[in-house]
């Protein structure tokens, strides 16, 4: 997914970057127009334009939401190599949910567009910072039916940074902490 | 008759004047050395500092501190991605809880990364010939409210920030831990390391307490990333 650095500038002591991305969705046959205005660890505020290129339709989604997340934990390595300027969200069945030290994991087997089985894995914080927003051992048990939404790997893998789950009743569940 | 109530009376008023420092030690809040200000408490940082110094910024690097740094790369050689100790003043910058504790001749602070454990020793210096250690020698005392503490003693493993800022066994970390108001608490560091920067520089490291909360247990035993793809 091509992601360009538009603009840089200061404001109110807050170092923000303006990201252009281009996502195309080839079974929906829509392309997508996202500017992300973005702070690191502080706020983004996504919006966009969907474009419908089989109906030459623009949809004008420009979904302006700030989302306050301070202070991710992460206790060993850095959000270096996930793309933090988007957010991928995958459906699947859970087969393994490791509550595990210095990161939690989650691991789903989703179907892609061709009906072909992708397993997906979601990286979570660690287990005292996870407790300390709700999550326990069992919060996800194998065989449930979730979705999962995330920072994913830019190295092109099905590997996210979990921002929160969305359990079969439609409950959510965030998994940013901070 | 008289002389005996006046006896008795002098006899429990020099008990009672004798038992004061004993019943003084009992009452007193005994987490912390007596007259010492109080930091304990569970505290977690305010902002996560990715980089000490961001893109565009730079501490003043030596050729050699910038041709190591050049060197970092966060997904690939962090020392902590194979979950060895931040070192300091890493630890102090960590994402995750930590705990003050004040025990006579020392303040501990327990960071929940690791489970990591760092000792400032209050009533002595440094001692001679320092083993080269991740966490070196700290040595602390109180000026006022302030909690100053000397760090030397290095070894080479560690980064000083998350981005991978070099240093030395020659590094020297300058501390002043004080509490600005009952729920804040600010760490000043003083970074001396004449191979890898021209000058000293400075951090701050603010911390907001966290009543309530309990360091939780933290071993590194499922670290999938200690070897990375590039």
């Amino acid at each position: 997914m091509p992601s360009r650095l538009l603009y840089r500038f200061r404001f109110a002591g807050l170092s923000l970057r303006i990201y252009l991305i281009i996502e195309v969705d080839r079974s929906n046959l829509q392309a997508y127009v996202f500017l992300h205005i973005y702070e690191y660890n502080h706020f983004s505020i996504p919006g966009g334009i969907a474009v419908n290129t089989k109906r030459f339709i623009f949809l004008f989604a420009f979904a302006l939401g700030a989302i306050v997340a301070s202070s991710p934990a992460f206790a060993h390595h850095s959000t270096a190599e996930y793309d933090m300027t988007s957010s991928t969200t995958v459906k699947g069945t859970v087969t393994k949910f490791e509550w595990t030290n210095p990161h939690a994991y989650i691991t789903i087997e989703s179907k892609d567009d061709k009906g072909a089985v992708v397993e997906w894995t979601a990286e979570l914080a660690s287990l005292g910072m996870l407790a300390r927003i709700n999550w326990k051992r069992d919060t996800v048990k194998v065989g449930d039916e979730i979705t999962i939404s995330g920072n994913r790997a830019k190295n092109g893998k099905a590997h996210m940074r979990l921002e929160k789950i969305t359990f079969a009743n439609g409950q959510e569940l965030s998994g940013r902490v901070g | 008759m008289l002389r005996n109530r006046l006896k008795g009376s002098i006899l429990t008023g020099a008990a009672l004047l004798l038992l004061f420092p004993v019943i003084f030690a009992l009452t007193a809040n005994p987490s912390k050395a007596a007259g010492a200000p109080d930091l304990t408490g569970v505290w977690l940082i305010d902002h996560f500092q990715p980089a000490l110094f961001p893109k565009g910024t730079a501490p003043p690097f030596t050729a050699w501190g910038q041709a190591k740094f050049k060197e970092a790369d966060t997904q690939v050689n962090d020392p902590n991605l194979a979950c060895l100790p931040h070192g300091i003043p890493r630890l102090m910058f960590v994402p995750l809880p930590m705990e003050v504790f004040q025990v006579p001749d020392k303040v501990m602070i327990y960071q929940e990364a690791g489970n990591q454990l760092r000792q400032i020793h209050l009533n002595r210096d440094h001692k001679k010939d320092l083993d080269p250690t991740y966490n070196g020698d700290s040595v602390g005392k109180w000026e006022g409210d302030t909690l100053v503490v000397d760090t030397i003693g290095f070894n080479e493993v560690t980064w000083l920030d998350h981005a991978g800022l070099p240093h030395t066994g020659a590094l020297h970390v300058a501390e002043r831990i004080h509490r600005v108001d009952h729920n804040t608490l600010v760490d000043d560091f003083t970074i001396e390391d004449p191979k890898a920067y021209s000058k000293p520089w400075t951090a701050s490291q603010t911390y907001h307490l966290k009543p309530g909360w309990e360091i939780a247990e933290y071993v590194c035993d499922n670290n999938k990333y200690v070897y990375h793809e590039k």
